[in-house]
């Protein structure tokens, strides 16, 4: 089966701006794993360069799952060096660039969100005022991708949903959701499963579209 | 709770979610190391899960790209080969305990969730949570934004279906504490309450305030009370949003 490239719009900073988007869909990809191959090689510059066009994305996917600003500008910065660490691990014949960048920033969220919960039992701290966000960037092409997720979100059953969301956004595992559900962690997890597939399904069918 | 034999193929998509710890993640690792279908799939997975990631992006704190630059400087890179050794990590400040404690509510932009650390238990709050993250996920979701005439920018993301919307506010006006902005729906159907914001978090942002009866013809209109709330619209419509 060959690796499924699902067709996603990162709105990645401003270099892409800058760079123009006339061929905005296709922005940071391929100019991505381009520079991830330097980075393996010790390309200090080609470094430079990935920090500028994925740090709006990194600190976006950390603050969603981190919601503190300021641990989040810590673990963003944890995950720019990570790229630079283990970039020679890239595979293209795995995955686009971005979802590699995008599966070490949100492991990293999850990591600092579960460490935190942890000394947050032992303290017993309740109530914090919630954290919202200032959407910048709000290109088209954003606007029309969130929109393209969110309608895919929709056609999955609630089960299904909330499943993927409690645990991407919230950082919680299978067995965490299946508590806060309700429900035996074998649903969570095939409802999980089932749920990315629909997902990928319905985001591969409207790329097509 | 055991996972039965069968069950590991299962795992796929909780692991493309990260969402497996400790044993699990150990036997669902080793399991992959022999089963080519289902690191095909969590691939596969993966790039379905990074997706939820995708969107509109805030803008990071100035200068994070060089900091990180200047701290690579230090580190030295993984052969291409060989396993991957675990970075240190830095280990989390009793700010973020906090943070995460209790409820907290994202809103970023399409998505929320609840995370209630204390223990994993649903409570009033989260009933809220769900409703907010009801409005943001549903289908027929819709972004507004708006300008509050005293100054700040609103941001309303309306369901029709779920007849509520979520409200966030940035940078509005400090007001004297005997005063609390409130948001009313006004319309054919009269005017309600529909909800007083907190005070702004020291970011300068407001919210999520969940409004929930919408009715055809509403307008979603912002108006400084008393911090007590207010029977009637008693001041100013600072903001007015058709709906």
């Amino acid at each position: 089966m060959a690796v499924l490239r699902i067709h996603v719009v990162w709105t990645a900073g401003s270099q892409i701006s800058q760079r123009g988007r006339a061929g905005a869909a296709d922005a940071p990809g391929p100019d991505l794993e381009c520079l991830l191959s330097q980075v393996a090689g010790g390309d200090r510059d080609a470094f430079e360069a990935v920090c500028h066009l994925v740090d709006a994305a990194v600190y976006t996917a950390v603050l969603r799952v981190v919601r503190d600003p300021s641990q989040s500008e810590e673990v963003a910065q944890d995950v720019l060096v990570e790229v630079w660490r283990i970039a020679s691990r890239f595979d293209p014949a795995k995955g686009s660039a971005m979802a590699w960048v995008m599966m070490i920033a949100h492991r990293r969220a999850v990591d600092r969100v579960r460490s935190a919960q942890k000394s947050a039992e032992r303290e017993q701290r309740t109530a914090h005022a919630p954290v919202a966000y200032d959407e910048v960037a709000e290109t088209v092409e954003a606007r029309l991708e969130r929109a393209r997720v969110r309608q895919c979100l929709g056609s999955l059953t609630d089960l299904q949903r909330e499943s993927i969301t409690l645990a991407y956004y919230g950082g919680y595992t299978y067995r965490q959701v299946a508590e806060l559900l309700g429900v035996a962690a074998g649903t969570v997890s095939t409802r999980m499963r089932d749920g990315l597939l629909r997902l990928r399904n319905c985001l591969e069918r409207s790329d097509e579209n | 709770m055991r996972i039965s034999r069968a069950a590991p193929h299962s795992l796929a998509g909780a692991y493309a979610l990260d969402a497996i710890a400790g044993k699990d993640l150990v036997r669902f690792e080793r399991h992959l190391t022999t089963c080519a279908r289902c690191a095909e799939r969590v691939r596969a997975l993966r790039e379905a899960a990074a997706c939820l990631g995708a969107g509109p992006v805030i803008v990071p704190p100035p200068g994070l790209a060089e900091r990180a630059i200047a701290a690579a400087a230090g580190i030295a890179q993984l052969p291409a080969a060989g396993p991957i050794p675990r970075a240190p990590r830095p280990r989390a400040t009793s700010r973020v305990a906090v943070a995460v404690a209790g409820v907290a509510v994202i809103a970023a932009g399409f998505l929320g969730v609840a995370a209630n650390t204390a223990a994993y238990r649903l409570s009033q709050q989260e009933s809220r949570t769900h409703a907010i993250a009801a409005v943001l996920a549903s289908a027929d979701a819709t972004v507004l934004k708006a300008r509050v005439t005293t100054g700040g920018r609103a941001t309303i993301i309306m369901s029709v279906r779920e007849h509520a919307l979520v409200f966030t506010a940035a940078s509005l006006a400090r007001v004297p504490s005997s005063k609390r902005y409130e948001l009313w729906l006004m319309g054919p159907s009269g005017d309600r309450p529909a909800g007083m914001l907190p005070r702004a978090a020291s970011n300068g942002m407001t919210g999520p305030v969940l409004a929930r009866g919408l009715r055809p013809g509403d307008r979603l209109c912002l108006i400084l009370e008393p911090s007590g709330g207010s029977s009637r619209p008693s001041s100013t419509v600072l903001m007015a949003v058709p709906l």
